[in-house]
């Protein structure tokens, strides 16, 4: 029993899932489900499909080398069936599957920093610009708490009507 | 029947018609044999147009379940030409065959393929 990858989307394929297609120059293509599928049929590219994990790890949004990947690759090998190794291996693979997930999202907070502030400069730059969406200009001018503090900037008059009457 | 199967193996066929399933209520699937007419040939080939022989599905398109659960499928629908024994009768045999062959007996089919699927 093998736990293979979808090769369009790269989740695990369990036994008993999806459906494998033989090229006739033998390259053996694995799919989870019939979305992944039907795209391999429509011949899409999974770096240009957004909800792959090709696609994903091409634009930076996920990991895409880390050590704990070292553990999952394929090795042909057949192991001899030792009870002892079995049992550490199944509690490694809880231990590296934490790690993972610590490390994976230690990688989305760090894509994510300083969205908050982009965020809050976003919102304040609306409210001042749809304020009157809420309220009329009318009621603003009359009520001074409603609106942003207003800064006085010097504007020279009278020379930029010289300057029209010429 | 009556459906356009190629032939990839030396035995001389280039591609046949199905005239009959001999295994299936609905149609010959995957390791199947068949019964099919010859259409065209190679020109020094073992086969002749317009021969009656027998055939093992060694490709389909049509995706088949294993007993496992998962499913296979591949590109084209081809044949393998054998005799009535169920021996090629070519020497060779081309492209990717499914290992369903190996519980269907047809031993002789896998050890001349060149990938085993």
């Amino acid at each position: 029993m093998r736990l293979e990858k979808c090769w369009f989307c790269s989740s695990t394929v369990y036994p008993g899932h999806g459906i494998q297609f033989v090229r006739n120059d033998a390259k053996i293509f694995r799919f989870c489900r019939s979305k992944c599928h039907k795209n391999f049929k429509m011949k899409r590219n999974p770096r240009k499909v957004k909800w792959t994990k090709a696609f994903r790890r091409l634009h930076g949004k996920d990991m895409t080398q880390d050590s704990t990947f070292e553990f999952e690759r394929k090795r042909n090998r057949p192991e001899r069936y030792d009870r002892n190794v079995t049992m550490e291996t199944l509690k490694a693979i809880k231990k590296i599957d934490k790690i993972r997930v610590a490390r994976e999202a230690r990688h989305h907070k760090m894509r994510m920093k300083g969205k908050k502030g982009i965020e809050q400069k976003a919102a304040e730059r609306e409210l001042e610009q749809g304020i009157s969406l809420v309220k009329a200009p009318l009621a603003l001018r009359e009520e001074s708490s409603l609106t942003l503090s207003k800064i006085k900037v010097k504007v020279s008059q009278p020379q930029a009507e010289y300057q029209m009457e010429e | 029947m009556r459906m356009k199967l190629k032939v990839m193996d030396n035995s001389g066929a280039k591609w046949v018609r199905c005239i009959q399933a001999l295994k299936g209520r609905k149609g010959a699937r995957l390791g199947d044999p068949i019964i099919a007419s010859v259409q065209e040939v190679q020109p020094r080939g073992k086969v002749k147009k317009g021969v009656v022989v027998y055939g093992i599905v060694v490709r389909a398109a049509m995706q088949r379940g294993r007993c496992d659960g998962s499913e296979i499928r591949f590109d084209d629908n081809v044949v393998v030409l054998v005799n009535k024994q169920g021996e090629p009768i070519g020497t060779r045999v081309f492209g990717p065959v499914p290992h369903e062959l190996r519980r269907k007996k047809h031993l002789k089919i896998l050890t001349l393929a060149e990938h085993i699927a």
